[in-house]
C-alpha cells in the first residue's frame, strides 16, 4: 500500500476519491464494490428512521463479544438520496438512491474486527457479529451493558424537510443558477449545475449500553462554469452545502452561487504565468481553511498519534505554532456541513480547541484512539457509511479569528501571492509535507492585489507553515468540502484572512 | 441467487411500469481486508454485498435509481422512483442504450484459488512484508502493512436484448514505513496487486522498494529556482497520463472543456509518445470483456507517435458526436450512471534504459514523487509539488524535497526527448521512465 494521502477537495462531478498521483491505494480489485464511495444514498418519502428492536441489538452485541473483546458496536443506516445534473442548459440525469445496512465492530486490545450486511435482519447481523469477533479470539473479555435509548442535543434544525420538497423546487433552483451564470458574461460558454440531497437515518448501539437514533439531512449544490477567452479557458467552481432543510436556498440564493462561480471563470481568463519559488502568501478568508485542515488537522487525528507516526506525536502541551495561531474543530456549529448531532459512534459533538495561542492542547479522537491514548472522546469518530469502520475525522475545522484587519494584512505585504481560493490539497500526515492547488490567485505588488495568475501549487511542511503565520484577520469565514481518508466525509474548513511568510509556490516562470 | 435471470426479469418489469428503454446493472461480490502493524493484526474486515441500478428512459428522458435491498417491494419502489424521477430531465434523441451482443475474449480475470487460501496465510503475508521492510536499521517505524482481496460479478441486461455477465477477482498487499534521522522523517510505501494470488510479487521485492523509497530521501537539499530537464519515474506517470485521459473524454471535448478538443489527427506530443488504452490484456487489472453498459471493449491507440488518434466515448456521448461507442463507459458501481473512463491506459516503452536517461542528463531532476492535480484538462496548465533526486553530470547527486514543477501540457508532451524501456504493464496508468528536456522547477 502506498502511503495514504489525505485530501480535501470540492467535488469532481462523478468521482470523489481519486487515487493519489503516485499510483494510489488501488489494492485489490472488484473496482466498484471495493470503491463504494459516496455512493450509497438514502430516504424517499421523508423518513429515514430505522425501526429495530433494542433486544435484537443486545443479542448482536452479545454475539460480537462472545469470543472476547472489550467493546462492540452496531451501526444501522438508511439513506435516501437524489442527485440531479444540469449541463449545457439540459437536465441530463436524475439519480435516486436507496441504501441500507448495518455494520458490526469489535475492539479487542488494539485489534478491530468489522463486517457489514446489506440486510438489517437479526440473522444477517448475527452473522456479521460472528465474523467481526474473529479478532477477539483469546482477547480480554468485558461483558456488554444492555442498551438503553438515549438522546443528544441537536445542532441540525430543519424548516423545510427534504422529503417533503417537490422535485419542481429542486429543478427551479438549478434553472435559476444556470440562467444567472449564463447571464453573467457572454464568455461563459457552459454551466454545470449539480444538485444533491440526502436524508441519512442512523442508529448507533454499543456494549456500553448506548442507543441513539437520528436523521440527518444534507444538501450539496455545486455550480461550475466554463469561461472561454481568446487564448485560454477556465472552469470555475462554487459550492454550497449544509446539513439543513431546503430553506438553505432562501438564505443563500442560487443566483449568488452562480455569479460567484462565473466571476472566477472570467477573471481567470486573464491569468498570467505564476512565479516560481519561495514567497509570502496572503490567503483570503473562507475555504482557504482547507490548508490548516490538511496541513495541521490530519496530523492531529488520534490514529496517527496512537501509531506514534504523526508529526505531532509527543508534542502535546508544547509550542508548535506562532502566538497568533489558534485552531479549532467544532462539530456543533448550527447546520454546518461538518456538523452532526453526535458522531457515528454516538459521542457528543464538541467544540475542540486543538491549538491555543500556538500551544498544542488536544488531539481529535474516536473510541479506539481515545482508548489507546487514554484521552477523552472528542466526537470525531466518523464513517462514510455502514460499509466502513469509524476513524478519527475532522468536522468543521478553522483558524480562530484574530485582531488584524484584512486590508492591513494585504497592505503590509510588499510582494508575494494573494490566494483568493484553493481547489484543495493533500498532506502526508507523517512528515507533515502538504500541497495545495490555487483556484484563484493574484500577484501582490507593493501591498496591492494586481494580476491574476494561473493555478499554482503551494507546498511546504506543516510545522513551518504554522510557525510562519504572522497575521490573522478578524473576518472568519467557511467553505464546504469533501475530505478523503480512505473514505469520504463531509467537512467544512474556515479561516480569517491570514499571511504566511515564505511558502514555495509552483509557478511556471522565474520571478522577476 | 440467479442474478442473470433476475436482471432480465427486472428489465421487463421496468418496461411494464412505463419505461420505453431500460437497463439493469447488478453487482455482487465479497471482499476481505487485513491490516497489520508491528507484527499484530490491527483490523480485519470481511463482507459480502450486492446491489442493483436501474437506468430508465421515458420519452427520451433519462433517470436512474439504485438499491441494495432485493426484496420485491424494494425493487418495485426503486423502479417506480426512477420512472417518476424521469419527468424532471430533458428529452434527448441521443439517449439510447447499446445493442451490441458481442463479447471481447479476455483471459485470466478470475482466480478461483483466492478464496481457498486460508486467512492465516494472508495474515502471514502482510506480517512478513512488514517485517522485511523494517529490516534496514534506517527504518524506524511501520505505518502498517495490508492484504486485501475481492471478487465480484457484474450482470448487465437491457431492453435491446443485451444480457452479459463477467466475473473477476483481485488481490494485493503492501507496506508503508518511516525512516527517521534526527528530526527528519521520510516515508516510503509499495504495493502489488494482481488478478491471481500466485502472481503476486515476492514480499522481499515490495519490502525493499518501500524501505528504499523512505531512507533514500533522508538528508534532502534545496536547489535554486531554475529551468532544467525533468525525468519522470514510472511512480509519477499518472501525473501526466491523467491529464491526457481527462482531455480525451468525448463529453468534455463536446463541451469545449478539453485542451485537446480541436487537436484530432494533429501532433500534440513528440514522436516518441504512443499512448494505448487496452482492455484486452490477459490478467490485466483493468481488463474486462465489456464496458459499464455492456459494449465490447477493445485495445485502442489514443496517441500514435505524437499524433492524437482517439477520443473516448460511451453510447450516449458517441451518438451525440456521430460516432460509435469506443467501449469506454465507466461505472462507479451499481449506484451511478455510466460516465466515460479508461481501461489499461499506458505509454508505450521506448529504447533507452533508465540508466541511459540519467547518464544523458547533465543537470536535472529525477522526479520520484509528485503531489497536486496534475494537468488541468480544461486548459492544460500543470503545477505540482515535487521530490526526487538531483542529477549532476549524468549521476544522481543528492535527494531533493519541497520543490515544485510547472508547465503547460503541450510544452511538456512535445518536450519528451527520451523514453525508457522499463514499462511495467502490471501497474495501472503506467509509463516507462521518460524525460522532458526543460521544465520550470521552483526552489529557493
Amino acid at each position: 500500500m502506498k502511503f495514504k494521502k489525505y485530501f480535501v477537495e470540492g467535488i469532481p462531478r462523478r468521482k470523489f476519491l481519486e487515487a493519489s498521483l503516485k499510483g494510489g491505494i488501488a489494492l485489490a480489485a472488484t473496482p466498484s464494490l471495493m470503491m463504494q464511495l459516496l455512493s450509497c444514498k438514502g430516504v424517499e418519502k421523508g423518513s429515514a428512521k430505522i425501526a429495530v428492536d433494542p433486544q435484537v441489538l443486545d443479542r448482536v452485541i452479545q454475539k460480537a463479544l462472545e469470543k472476547g473483546g472489550e467493546f462492540a458496536d452496531v451501526y444501522l443506516e438508511n439513506r435516501i438520496s437524489r442527485e440531479i445534473l444540469m449541463e449545457e442548459s439540459k437536465f441530463k440525469s436524475a439519480v435516486f438512491g436507496i441504501s441500507q445496512g448495518a455494520g458490526v465492530r469489535v475492539i479487542s486490545g488494539d485489534k478491530t474486527g468489522f463486517a457489514y450486511t446489506d440486510d438489517i435482519t437479526e440473522e444477517k447481523m448475527m452473522r456479521a457479529a460472528e465474523i467481526a469477533s474473529f479478532v477477539a479470539k483469546n482477547g480480554q473479555s468485558v461483558g456488554p451493558v444492555k442498551v438503553k435509548k438515549g438522546s443528544r442535543e441537536s445542532y441540525v434544525t430543519v424548516k423545510l424537510p427534504l422529503g417533503a420538497v417537490a422535485d419542481e423546487k429542486r429543478i427551479d433552483v438549478m434553472k435559476r443558477a444556470n440562467q444567472a451564470a449564463l447571464d453573467y458574461d457572454s464568455r461563459i460558454q457552459m454551466a454545470s449545475i449539480s444538485y444533491y440531497d440526502e436524508v441519512r437515518g442512523r442508529t448507533v448501539a454499543n456494549s456500553e449500553g448506548l442507543l441513539l437514533s437520528d436523521e440527518l439531512p444534507l444538501l450539496f449544490f455545486i455550480v461550475q462554469t466554463l469561461g472561454v477567452g481568446n487564448n485560454t479557458r477556465h472552469m470555475g467552481r462554487e459550492r454550497l452545502s449544509r446539513h439543513s432543510g431546503f430553506e438553505m436556498f432562501d438564505e443563500v440564493i442560487p443566483e449568488e452561487v452562480a455569479r460567484t462561480c462565473a466571476r472566477e471563470s472570467i477573471v481567470m481568463l486573464e491569468a498570467k504565468d505564476a512565479p516560481a519559488g519561495i514567497m509570502d502568501v496572503v490567503m483570503q478568508n473562507g475555504w482557504g481553511g482547507v490548508l490548516v485542515h490538511e496541513a495541521v488537522g490530519h496530523p492531529l487525528e488520534g490514529d496517527v498519534i496512537a501509531r506514534q507516526t504523526g508529526v505531532f506525536t509527543g508534542k502535546l502541551g508544547k509550542k508548535v505554532a506562532s502566538d497568533v495561531f489558534t485552531m479549532v474543530d467544532d462539530g456543533t456549529l448550527p447546520n454546518f456541513r461538518g456538523t452532526t448531532n453526535f458522531d457515528d459512534e454516538g459521542t457528543q459533538m464538541k467544540r475542540n480547541v486543538l491549538i491555543q495561542d500556538g500551544v498544542l492542547v488536544k488531539y481529535m479522537t474516536d473510541v479506539l484512539s481515545a482508548k489507546q491514548l487514554k484521552m477523552e472522546r472528542t466526537g470525531n469518530g466518523r464513517r462514510e457509511s455502514f460499509r466502513y469502520i469509524p476513524i478519527p475525522r475532522m468536522t468543521n475545522t478553522f483558524i480562530e479569528k484574530g485582531k488584524d484587519k484584512p486590508e492591513d494584512i494585504l497592505a503590509s505585504t510588499k510582494s508575494g501571492l494573494f490566494v483568493q481560493s484553493l481547489s484543495g490539497g493533500s498532506v502526508n500526515p507523517v512528515t507533515g509535507m502538504f500541497n495545495f492547488t490555487c483556484r484563484e490567485a493574484y500577484l501582490i505588488e507593493d501591498g496591492k492585489k494586481t494580476l491574476p495568475v494561473k493555478g499554482a501549487t503551494l507546498i511546504g511542511s506543516c510545522l513551518d507553515v504554522i510557525s510562519n503565520i504572522d497575521a490573522v484577520g478578524d473576518d472568519l469565514d467557511f467553505g464546504p468540502g469533501i475530505c478523503g481518508k480512505g473514505q469520504a466525509a463531509e467537512v467544512a474548513a474556515g479561516q480569517p484572512t491570514v499571511r504566511i511568510r515564505g511558502i514555495n509556490v509552483g509557478g511556471s516562470r522565474a520571478r522577476r | 441467487m440467479d442474478y442473470k435471470g433476475l436482471a432480465e426479469q427486472l428489465v421487463n418489469k421496468c418496461v411494464k411500469k412505463g419505461a420505453d428503454l431500460a437497463e439493469v446493472y447488478i453487482e455482487s461480490g465479497r471482499n476481505l481486508s487485513i491490516e497489520v502493524r508491528n507484527g499484530e493484526i490491527e483490523t480485519v474486515q470481511e463482507s459480502a454485498t450486492h446491489g442493483v441500478g436501474f437506468r430508465v428512459f421515458v420519452q427520451g428522458r433519462m433517470a436512474f435509481s439504485s438499491c441494495n435491498d432485493f426484496t420485491e417491494n424494494a425493487l418495485n419502489n426503486a423502479i417506480e422512483s426512477a420512472i417518476r424521477f424521469a419527468v424532471n430531465t430533458t428529452p434527448d434523441e441521443n439517449n439510447v442504450l447499446p445493442d451490441d451482443k458481442g463479447l471481447t475474449q479476455v483471459e485470466g480475470l478470475y482466480d478461483p484459488q483466492i478464496s481457498q487460501i486460508p486467512m492465516e496465510k494472508k495474515i502471514e503475508l502482510a506480517k512478513k512484508v512488514e517485517k522485511l521492510a523494517m529490516k534496514d536499521p534506517r527504518i524506524t517505524k511501520s505505518s502498517g502493512a495490508s492484504y486485501s482481496e475481492g471478487e465480484g460479478e457484474v450482470f448487465i441486461a437491457n431492453s435491446n436484448g443485451l444480457l452479459k455477465s463477467s466475473k473477476e477477482s483481485g488481490c494485493g498487499f503492501g507496506v508503508s514505513v518511516v525512516a527517521e534521522k534526527d528530526d527528519q522523517k521520510s516515508t516510503g510505501g509499495e504495493s502489488c496487486s494482481r488478478r491471481f494470488y500466485a502472481d503476486l510479487k515476492p514480499p522481499e521485492e515490495i519490502a525493499d522498494k518501500a524501505a528504499r523509497d523512505a531512507y533514500e530521501m533522508l538528508d534532502p537539499r534545496m536547489i535554486k529556482t531554475q529551468k532544467a530537464a525533468v525525468i519522470f519515474d514510472p511512480d509519477v506517470a499518472r501525473s501526466v497520463l491523467g491529464g491526457i485521459l481527462a482531455a480525451v473524454n468525448g463529453e468534455r471535448v463536446l463541451q469545449g472543456a478539453s485542451f485537446l478538443r480541436d487537436k484530432m489527427d494533429q501532433k500534440i506530443a513528440s514522436e516518441l509518445v504512443t499512448i494505448i488504452d487496452d482492455a484486452t490484456r490477459p490478467k490485466g487489472m483493468r481488463s474486462r470483456p465489456f464496458d459499464g453498459e455492456g459494449v465490447p471493449t477493445q485495445r485502442r491507440v489514443i496517441v500514435d507517435k505524437g499524433v492524437l488518434k482517439g477520443f473516448m466515448y460511451n453510447t450516449i456521448v458517441a451518438k451525440r458526436a456521430g460516432v460509435k461507442s469506443t467501449g469506454n463507459a465507466s461505472r462507479g458501481g451499481f449506484t451511478s450512471i455510466p460516465g466515460i473512463g479508461a481501461h489499461g491506459f499506458y505509454m508505450e516503452a521506448g529504447q533507452s534504459s533508465p540508466q541511459d536517461i540519467i547518464s544523458a542528463t547533465k543537470v536535472g531532476l529525477l522526479l520520484k514523487g509528485i503531489t497536486g492535480y496534475g494537468i488541468n484538462p480544461v486548459n492544460g496548465n500543470f503545477s505540482g509539488g515535487a521530490s526526487g533526486f538531483w542529477i549532476e553530470n549524468g549521476k544522481i547527486a543528492f535527494p531533493v524535497k519541497g520543490l515544485t514543477v510547472a508547465g503547460n501540457a503541450f510544452e511538456m508532451f512535445n518536450g519528451i526527448d527520451m523514453v525508457g524501456n522499463d514499462l511495467d504493464l502490471n501497474r495501472s496508468f503506467t509509463a516507462p521512465t521518460f524525460r522532458i528536456k526543460l521544465l520550470q522547477i521552483g526552489g529557493e
